[in-house]
This record gives C-alpha cells, sequence and structure tokens, in this order.
C-alpha cells in the first residue's frame, strides 16, 4: 500500500487550506462560538459552494463520488482550523445514513438541500442510561396502520438545535442476535409533532440538545436501512465518522505542535528562549512522533476504507484508540508548555485541547477499541 | 483528647453547621476555589466557632491542635464537602505575616483576615515572569512615606472578589535580580489599580491581571526589609507548597470515581465497576496515591520531630497534580458524551432547576479542564522536577 493523491486530491487540500486560512481566522471563530447557533451560516453556505458539502456523495446524488480520502482530506485542516461548522453532524453521519438507506423520496429531498447548504441534520443514537454503547437503545418504534410511533429519549445530540432532520435510532424488536439486533433508524423531521428539544452548549463551543418523543407519528418511508438491523448502515457510517474526527484530530495536534513550538522560541524565561531546555525539546519530539504515527494510521486506514480491505475495520479501531492517546498526550503537553496562557479562553491553545478531549471521547474510548482491535485481529488471524 | 473523640466532635459540628447551600458549593467545586458567597459563609461559621485558622498559632487566633487532629479536621471537612476556605490571606499571608510582620502589620491585619472582612489575592507572577518569578518588572519607586507602583500582575486567582493583594515588587535593579525585591500589602481600591478578568476553558472567570498605574503605598506596608522580599516570598512559597494534603484530594476524587463505576455503564454494557480494564486503570492510579499519601504521612512526621519537608515537598506537589489528573482522565471516560453538556448554570450552589445527565457528571468535564492548570501554577512539575535535581540529587 501506497498512497498517492489524485490531482483532485491535491487540488482539494490546497483549496481547503487555502481557504481556511484567509478566512477562518480564531477570532472570527470565537465571534461564532458565542452566537446562538453556535457556527458561522455563512461559512456553511461557502462550504456548499466550494462543493465540500458534495464532494463525498454519489453522482447520481449531484455529489463529486468522493470517498473516505476525501472526507479524511477536508477534516484534517477543519481540524487545523477549529471549524465548527456542522460538518460531521450534518454529511458525514446523516449524510452517510440517509444516502445508504433513506427512501428515494427522503434521499433526494435531503440530499439536495444538504448539498445546497439550506439543510441540516442531526444523529440522535445516545442514550441516557447507557452513553458509551450506541446499541443501548431504549426508544421504541411502534408500527402504526401507515408507519411508526417513537417514544423516548435521546441524549447529546450534537447539532440538534440547528437541525432540519434527525435520523433517530429505536426498538423495533428484541436483540435476539446480538446487541444492535431489533434497532431501526429513522428520518425524523424536526416540525413533527411530539418532539421536543433542549438546547444547549458544549465544551468544545459547539450546540448539542436533549431530545424528547412523544408518540411521534412517521410514515413508513421515514425507515432508513432495513427494519430491525439498521446497524447494517450505522457501522459503516460510524468507521467514516470516526475516521472523520480522527482526521480533525491529526489536524489539531499539527496546529497545536506548531503552536507550541513558535511559543517556546519565543518565551524567554531565566535569560533564554524556553525551547532551549532539552525536556521541553523532546517533550515536543515526543508530541511530534506521537502526530506522526497518527498521520499514518490515519492514511491507512482511509485507504483501506476506499478499498474495502480486509483489515479495514482492525485499522479503524487502532486509529481510534492511537487518537486517544496521541491526543491527549500532544493537547496537555501544549498546555503545559505554554503555561498560564494555555488554560484561558482568549487563546487558541485551550480551545484545541477542549476539542481532542470531546474527540477522544466521542464513537468510543481508547479502551473500547483497543478490545475491538484484539478481537478483530483473532478473528482475521484464525 | 483522642483523635476518635476529636474525629466525633468535627463531624457533629460539621453536620450541623453546613447548611446545604454551603454543601452544595463544595460538592460543585471545578477548581481548588467553590462558590465565592458560599465560601466566605462558611469562612464567617468557622470564625464564629474559632475553626477559621487551625494551622496558625493560637496567640494569634490558632485552634492549638495537633498536627493529627489539623489533619483529621482537614480530612472531615473536605469529605463532608465543605468549600474550601481561600488560601491566599489563612494559608499563605497569614502564616508569613506572623513571621515577617511589624507588632503594627500583625495587630491591624491578623484579626481582619480571620473574620473575613479582608479578603487578600497574591500579586506574584507576571506577564514576562512567571516560571523565572526573580525577573519580575513590576516596579516600586520611594517617594516620601510612600511607594509608586507601576506594572502589571497575572494569574491572580479571585481578585475580583478581593479587597487587598501582597505583591512582590522590584524596589532595586542592583546586583542579582533576587536582590532588588520587595514584599507590599496593597488596598485594591487605591487610586491607579485596575483589575481585568481572565476568562477559563471552562467559561468561567477564577484568573484576572491586576493593573498599577501609578498607585501609591504607604512604605509600612512594607512587610520585611526593602529588597528582602524574596526571602519572605519564599518561605511563603513553602507555605503554599507544604499547607496542601493532595491524599484528602485524591480521596474525594476517588469516592466520585466510586459513585460514577457502581452506576454507570460501559461499552460492553455491564457497570464500570466490573470491567477489569477498568479495574486494572484505576487500580495503577489509587496505587500511586496509597504511595502518595504515606508519602505525605512521612513527611508530617518529618515536622513533628522538628524537621521541615525538604525537597520532598515537590515531589508531593508533583506527584500530587499528576495524580490528581489521572483521576480526572478516568471519570470522564466513564462518564463519556455527558462531558460534553456545558451547564454553568447548574454548577452554581443556588440552581434549582433540572440538570442535564446524571448528577455525578456534571462537575467532571470542568474538573479535568481546570485541573490541567495544576501542574502549572504554585511552580511548574518542570520546575519542581529542577528543584528535587538540584536540592535533593546536587545536579
Amino acid at each position: 500500500m501506497f498512497i498517492e493523491y489524485s490531482e483532485e486530491q491535491n487540488m482539494l487540500r490546497d483549496s481547503a487550506e487555502r481557504y481556511l486560512r484567509d478566512n477562518y481566522s480564531f477570532d472570527s471563530r470565537q465571534t461564532a462560538v458565542k452566537q446562538a447557533s453556535g457556527f458561522d451560516a455563512d461559512q456553511w453556505q461557502t462550504f456548499a459552494e466550494l462543493g465540500w458539502l458534495a464532494m463525498t456523495f454519489k453522482e447520481e446524488f449531484d455529489g463529486f463520488g468522493g470517498g473516505a480520502l476525501e472526507t479524511m482530506i477536508l477534516c484534517e485542516q477543519f481540524g487545523k482550523y477549529l471549524v465548527l461548522e456542522p460538518y460531521l453532524e450534518s454529511v458525514v453521519l446523516v449524510g452517510g445514513l440517509v444516502e445508504a438507506g433513506a427512501q428515494p423520496t427522503v434521499k433526494e429531498q435531503y440530499l439536495a438541500g444538504l448539498i445546497a447548504g439550506e439543510l441540516q441534520g442531526a444523529f440522535g443514537y445516545l442514550e441516557e442510561a447507557g452513553v458509551a454503547d450506541p446499541t443501548y437503545v431504549q426508544t421504541t418504534a411502534e408500527a402504526s396502520a401507515d408507519g411508526f410511533v417513537l417514544n423516548g429519549k435521546k441524549t447529546v445530540v450534537l447539532n440538534g438545535p440547528e437541525a432540519d432532520s434527525f435520523v433517530i435510532s429505536a426498538r423495533t424488536g428484541a436483540a435476539e442476535k446480538g446487541p444492535s439486533s431489533g434497532i431501526s433508524l429513522f428520518f425524523v423531521s424536526k416540525d413533527t409533532p411530539g418532539l421536543s428539544l433542549k438546547n444547549y452548549k458544549t465544551y468544545d463551543g459547539r450546540s448539542a440538545s436533549e431530545l424528547q418523543l412523544e408518540n411521534v407519528a412517521v410514515m413508513s418511508e421515514a425507515l432508513v436501512g432495513e427494519l430491525n438491523n439498521g446497524f447494517a448502515i450505522a457501522t459503516p457510517v460510524f468507521s467514516r465518522a470516526i475516521l472523520a474526527v480522527c482526521a480533525e484530530a491529526v489536524g489539531a495536534m499539527d496546529a497545536l505542535l506548531t503552536a507550541t513550538v513558535d511559543y517556546t522560541k519565543q518565551r524567554k524565561q531565566f535569560g533564554q528562549s524556553i525551547s532551549e531546555f532539552q525536556v521541553l525539546r523532546h517533550r515536543m519530539v515526543d508530541m511530534f512522533m506521537e502526530i506522526e504515527l497518527t498521520r499514518s494510521l490515519l492514511m491507512a486506514t482511509a485507504w483501506k476504507l476506499d478499498n474495502n480491505a480486509a483489515d479495514a475495520e482492525q485499522c479503524v479501531a487502532a486509529l481510534k484508540a492511537k487518537v486517544g492517546k496521541a491526543g491527549r498526550y500532544v493537547s496537555h503537553n501544549a498546555v503545559q508548555l505554554h503555561g498560564g496562557i494555555g488554560t484561558t479562553d482568549e487563546f487558541s491553545v485551550g480551545h484545541y485541547f477542549k476539542r481532542l478531549a470531546a474527540i477522544g471521547v466521542m464513537f468510543g474510548s481508547r479502551d473500547s477499541h483497543l478490545s475491538r482491535y484484539s478481537t478483530l485481529s483473532a478473528r482475521l488471524s484464525s | 483528647m483522642t483523635d476518635n473523640v476529636f474525629r466525633t466532635d468535627v463531624r457533629a459540628f460539621l453536620a450541623e453547621s453546613l447548611t446545604p447551600e454551603i454543601k452544595r458549593a463544595g460538592e460543585l467545586m471545578t477548581s481548588v476555589f467553590a462558590d465565592f458567597d458560599a465560601t466566605m459563609d462558611w469562612h464567617k461559621t468557622l470564625y464564629a466557632k474559632g475553626w477559621v485558622a487551625p494551622d496558625w498559632p493560637q496567640e494569634h487566633g490558632g485552634t492549638g491542635w495537633t498536627l493529627s487532629q489539623r489533619y483529621i479536621f482537614q480530612e472531615e471537612c473536605k469529605l463532608a464537602n465543605a468549600p474550601a476556605l481561600f488560601a491566599m490571606g489563612l494559608q499563605m499571608l497569614g502564616p508569613m505575616l506572623i513571621r515577617y510582620g511589624t507588632a503594627e502589620q500583625k495587630a491591624y491585619y491578623l484579626p481582619r483576615m480571620l473574620s473575613g472582612e479582608d479578603v487578600w489575592c497574591q500579586g506574584y507572577s507576571e506577564p514576562g515572569a512567571g516560571s523565572d518569578l526573580a525577573s519580575l518588572m513590576t516596579a516600586a519607586v520611594r517617594d516620601g512615606d510612600d511607594y509608586i507602583i507601576n506594572g502589571s500582575k497575572i494569574w491572580t486567582s479571585y481578585a475580583q472578589h478581593s479587597n487587598k493583594i501582597f505583591c512582590l515588587v522590584r524596589t532595586s535593579k542592583e546586583g542579582k535580580p533576587q536582590a532588588g525585591i520587595s514584599f507590599i500589602l496593597v488596598d485594591m481600591d487605591a487610586k491607579g489599580l485596575s483589575v481585568e478578568p481572565i476568562v477559563g476553558l471552562d467559561g468561567t472567570v477564577e484568573q484576572c491581571q491586576v493593573y498599577f498605574d501609578d498607585v501609591r503605598v504607604p512604605a509600612a506596608n512594607l512587610v520585611g526589609a526593602e529588597n528582602q522580599g524574596w526571602d519572605v516570598a519564599k518561605s511563603l512559597l513553602e507555605f503554599e507548597r507544604g499547607g496542601h494534603n493532595f491524599t484528602i484530594d485524591h480521596k474525594k476524587q476517588m469516592a466520585k470515581i466510586d459513585l460514577q463505576a457502581s452506576t454507570q455503564l460501559s461499552a460492553d454494557g455491564g457497570l464500570w465497576k466490573d470491567n477489569p480494564v477498568f479495574q486494572a486503570k484505576l487500580a495503577d492510579v489509587a496505587v500511586d496515591a496509597l504511595a502518595l499519601e504515606f508519602t505525605e504521612l512521612r513527611v508530617k512526621g518529618a515536622f513533628v520531630a522538628g524537621g521541615n519537608a525538604g525537597a520532598l515537598s515537590s515531589l508531593i506537589k508533583v506527584m500530587g497534580t499528576e495524580i490528581g489528573q489521572r483521576f480526572n482522565e478516568l471519570s470522564v471516560e466513564m462518564m463519556a458524551e455527558h462531558t460534553f453538556v456545558k451547564q454553568l448554570d447548574a454548577l452554581l450552589p443556588g440552581f434549582d432547576g433540572e440538570a442535564i445527565g446524571p448528577s455525578c457528571g456534571l462537575t467532571t468535564m470542568a474538573e479535568y479542564i481546570n485541573n490541567r492548570a495544576a501542574t502549572i501554577y504554585g511552580g511548574s512539575a518542570e520546575i519542581q522536577r529542577d528543584i528535587i535535581a538540584k536540592r535533593v540529587l546536587h545536579l
């Protein structure tokens, strides 16, 4: 395996890099954080115009047919500039689920609106009593004459406040064939009667909601994927989402290392730049090594996902586990080497740290992916 | 009185004196500082009981307790979720004034510190002088019976709530940098002094920058002689480091972790406390915390025998803060996405709404974020390791 980027992929990276560098300053980001929506609607519109929102969808839906590599290229730049706009929630998660399993009418309507920058989505898959496990689903969907009726609660639904539509996991049957069996996915518009939201901000500057569903009636066309087997489409979408947040993490870690190297060169204590202290130099070298190892896993995983390699899922688990460790090491030491200013709201370093803390938690902790990695390795070698 | 009887007395007092609101403020602490109003209420309760400054000599308002009783008191207070009293006056400046202050300074400042009439903050660090504190530039120039101060102090905790600040200022540029520093007490309402809050990563204000623009201070406010401030400050740093019991903090963290582990489900569907990987990780930190507890007891034994902590206090600061950070990480792992929810209003002791998510995870992210500063303030982990290298290993 040797990754060579196509000309289009190189152009995508260069244009994302250039656009964000020139138009996504930390100060303007912080202004957007303070808005109710938690991001800048004009930026989202520009992302649509630049074709970023269409990049990974199939050509039949007016997408550009990109895959995991394109997701990685974009998200790495989003991480580097701490982009707030809900690409992960609207495009990777809800866009991915809708493309993979929604009925044609839903697909046409949501994807067209999404690609045009007019629609937003959010995936409600977590519940309060079992937040570490997406197969913990108590929300129910009962069959009715012409569809389903949903009841239950979903917690920490990222981008909930801005979403026009949700994909919601609900139990339609017992977990007879493993923990994820009996779970189905439903496409629910925000204005559906019985759906209510409690909105709030997250520590990493985004927005989220608690969802309550009280007799939310949807038509049978709302089903996304197979009945009782929603995880057949959710699992690959989660893998893509893990790749996306890990790419974001690599971009964020790059930004932290650059900032730390610059700061330690410029900061003088005891009559010299603190970058001259060997203990700090080695710390920064270790940060660098953690980042490069993570980057190698990231690139290989993207390539393997695009090529349906037998060990792609194993690499996804390895990558998420590695990001958990590297993200902590790099962000903790970036804050430590910046000293007091690293702990302030005014300075960017702490915001990268908070984003990496959230990424470390999302879609499973380091430990759960380590155990997934060993299970998958044992299966592959037997 | 045996220690057990003493402990029973302390518990009885805490049970009757800790109001629900004060206790709530202690439960909701996300850093070393609790809610200001609740903490001052608790300060006044302890003052009325005569227990506000157990570490002080009895003639100045101390309790006359043994070292062991003082430890029991601290432990019981923390485990009952009493807010920690602000250390800047009682723990830092008080003992130092008792040692270096004039008779007038003691008579004036100590009673006001005990009663809570004065709230003190510490003006040491400057934008250009952090780890290298001796390079500080805020200047005090003698003018008749006064000094005129110009410059700025940063990372001044709770300056927005304080009416007094003790500062290190430069009074001479001759000789070594340490030789030209003086220690001075300043009224926060002095003309030319201003406070700018610094918003922390959790969205709250604990730190400030304090600006001095021709601030006039009587020369009588000098503590120790002019240019002798470094010695005074060094003794204070010992109080800052030696006065903190990390073990009690760790026990409080472990109690929280136990609650989380016995109520929250891990990815395998069982409780965290039954997850073998988690058990091993928790035990790994707990063993280090236990080793640190015995180290703290060793140091206390040395105090009783008339010795001092020496560079072991640096070891305790490094390990105590790093172990605390590891406990924070375990909590974040268990509370998972619940830690994302930012609900600052629910962290106020008077909050009467309904908080989002499990109550045992309410403070988890803010504690994790805020505790990153623990290896930076009060002498960074790097500086502490340098001290051990120099003073113990003679490198």
